[in-house]
């Protein structure tokens, strides 16, 4: 990591608040996401954009994983509903934001990362494809979200 | 915009944690429940370690230590105790979009 702090578009104030630094345009496109990530949410765990968002929880037991995902993935959904609306609300603000708000950021980015992750069907030793690649910009928006992931988890850690 | 639908539906391969065929086992009440965090290609290390510091409350240099066992042991036991408690953690743990799990200790 060679990141510099003071670049960063996340920003911790000293006060226990945080600032997001990301322009119009940025906020604008990752609402956009952000929409898209909830109504495949809606569409409900089985949809295999959702695979890894929605892991076996019971390892080589079917009967008591299936019996688990019964009453753990409607919290599970909930959960993550909340945390998009949280995003939604402080994406349309410029106001400094509290470190819970700040944490359900963290986690709809790293939502936004599976979905897309699973989607390029990324693998450990993979390079981003050159422009003429038709995923060339999936690619982009994974690398970009993965750099906001990475300030955010940085001014949490600070 | 290049990707106007980036999360627009495509064919996805399916995978599993690899499965080591482990039928009719007895469930003993009395094994302590075991909590396994697996290694994928998606999840950012930095952010592994922050959620198991943050879940669990474990020193940064703990964390640190379990995450590069998930990353280079392919999983990595993060917590145990009672059937209750795994199922908590493992609830927690995929609310943050890790790809963890529960067995019985053996």
């Amino acid at each position: 990591m060679r990141l510099r702090k003071q670049k960063g578009p996340i920003i911790a104030n000293g006060d226990g608040t945080f600032s997001i630094s990301l322009t119009t345009d940025e906020r604008a496109t990752l609402l956009g996401f952000v929409d898209q990530l909830a109504s495949i949410l809606e569409s409900g765990p089985d949809d295999a954009r959702l695979r890894r968002l929605y892991p076996t929880a019971y390892h080589n037991d079917p009967e008591h994983d299936a019996e688990y995902q019964g009453y753990m993935r409607d919290e599970l959904s909930q959960s993550r509903m909340a945390s998009i609306n949280v995003v939604k609300e402080l994406l349309a603000s410029e106001e400094s934001i509290s470190e819970a708000q700040l944490h359900a950021f963290m986690t709809v980015l790293n939502n936004l990362r599976l979905v897309l992750g699973t989607l390029l069907d990324v693998g450990e030793e993979d390079d981003e494809p050159d422009e003429d690649d038709p995923a060339f910009g999936q690619w982009q928006l994974y690398s970009y979200l993965g750099w906001l992931l990475e300030w955010t988890v940085s001014a949490l850690t600070e | 915009m290049p990707f106007t639908t980036p999360l627009g539906n495509q064919q996805i391969e399916t995978a599993e944690p690899s499965v080591d065929n482990q039928t009719d086992e007895v469930v003993d009440l009395q094994l302590p429940w075991i909590v396994l965090v697996w290694n994928d290609p998606i999840n950012l290390m930095s952010y592994v370690s922050f959620v198991l510091q943050k879940l669990f409350g474990y020193p940064k240099e703990k964390a640190d230590s379990l995450m590069m066992d998930v990353h280079e042991k392919g999983r990595a036991v993060v917590s145990n105790g009672p059937r209750e408690r795994a199922e908590l953690d493992v609830f927690r743990l995929h609310e943050h979009g890790l790809w963890a799990t529960m067995q019985q200790d053996t």
